[in-house]
């Protein structure tokens, strides 16, 4: 369980500590690709929680929901209309849907914890 | 279970490598953004300051530049050398332009008789020519891009005319002459036209050509050496 939060903190401490810096021109791909990954993350917690989390499904989400938002804010920086919006807006939507049902899914757990098996969306 | 967690933690590391990347670049235009009216003030003072001290710097190093210059104008050596230039340039050792006219001499073809030698360059007349034009403010002067200098040569070897030994024996022979100054190229055109020589060279079956003064004319430098035979230089006295 706690083996994720390490690899965020890791992620981070490593991130930090390079002190890598991106072209101003990319920041929002990264921006874009950094909320894709946070989504595929709150779906994968959810999923997990759902038991219905599948290790293939999860790792191409993240990878190919990345690339699909980077390069959807890439094509709308070319075509002069703001395609990242697309994104920001799908993914948002599902990011508070997922924080929403894992909110449940933990309330349900902690008000009842012996009816554990009862619980779906 | 365990191979799950494996994999959400490589996830989430990467997800923390990004976030971090994005915080690292994001974090330095904020810095630019947070400083406040004063700190900016300090600033464009000190930007002010270091302007001035390089406005400083560039004009010390103009004014040195400058003084160079001067130095070096005023120089001895610089005034040596001035003076050798304009020295070989008098003697016909450089190539002159400048304005000037040209003249043509061609032979008259419907009075050479056949059988009788070609048409011939007298060196006399050639030699007076030279002469008035020097008198009439010719600055130099070539005869078929043969320089003429004050050492030139010009005498009659074997029945051809040869001006510093370059044979005169193919027609036209042009005569190129440069002034001082355009005024002076004109002066020295009307003067060419009264003068006596057409009719010298008349009597030779050559008719002479007068061109208009033009405004570039190029004279080719004496190609020979110059051979100084019978001068010293005057040793000085008193000196090193």
């Amino acid at each position: 369980m706690w083996l994720p939060v390490l690899g965020l903190l890791i992620g981070l401490t490593l991130g930090l500590l390079t002190d890598i810096q991106i072209p101003d021109q990319y920041a929002n791909y990264l921006s874009i690709a950094v909320l894709a990954a946070l989504d595929t993350l709150i779906g994968g917690i959810r999923a997990n929680l759902q038991n219905t989390y599948d290790e293939k499904v999860f790792v191409s989400g993240f990878f190919f929901n990345i690339i699909l938002a980077a390069s959807l804010s890439f094509l709308g920086d070319h075509l002069g209309v703001d395609l990242y919006l697309a994104a920001v807006f799908a993914f948002g939507v599902r990011l508070f849907q997922n924080i929403a049902v894992i909110r449940r899914i933990l309330l349900n757990k902690w008000s009842f914890p012996q009816k554990n098996k009862k619980i779906d969306e | 279970m365990k191979k799950s967690y494996i994999s959400i933690t490589f996830v989430t590391m990467l997800i923390g490598i990004m976030l971090a990347v994005q915080f690292n670049s994001t974090k330095q235009s904020d810095d630019r953004d947070t400083r406040d009216s004063w700190e900016i003030r300090e600033d464009y003072t000190e930007a002010q300051e270091l302007q001035t001290k390089l406005l400083q710097e560039i004009r010390t190093n103009e004014e040195k530049i400058a003084q160079y210059e001067t130095d070096r104008h005023n120089s001895k050596e610089q005034v040596f050398l001035e003076t050798l230039d304009e020295l070989r340039a008098e003697a016909g050792l450089l190539e002159t332009e400048g304005p000037g006219i040209t003249i043509k001499l061609t032979p008259i073809t419907q009075y050479i008789i056949p059988g009788e030698s070609g048409p011939f360059v007298s060196s006399d007349i050639l030699r007076k020519l030279i002469n008035e034009l020097n008198m009439y403010g010719a600055t130099a002067i070539s005869i078929a891009e043969q320089r003429v200098i004050n050492t030139t040569v010009i005498r009659e070897v074997a029945g051809v005319t040869k001006i510093d030994g370059y044979p005169l024996n193919t027609f036209p022979i042009e005569v190129k002459v440069i002034a001082s100054s355009e005024d002076q190229a004109n002066k020295l055109y009307n003067r060419m036209q009264i003068s006596s020589i057409p009719d010298d060279f008349f009597i030779d079956n050559l008719s002479m050509e007068i061109s208009e003064p033009k405004e570039k004319l190029m004279i080719p430098k004496y190609q020979n050496d110059i051979d100084v035979k019978k001068m010293e230089p005057v040793k000085e006295e008193g000196g090193k």
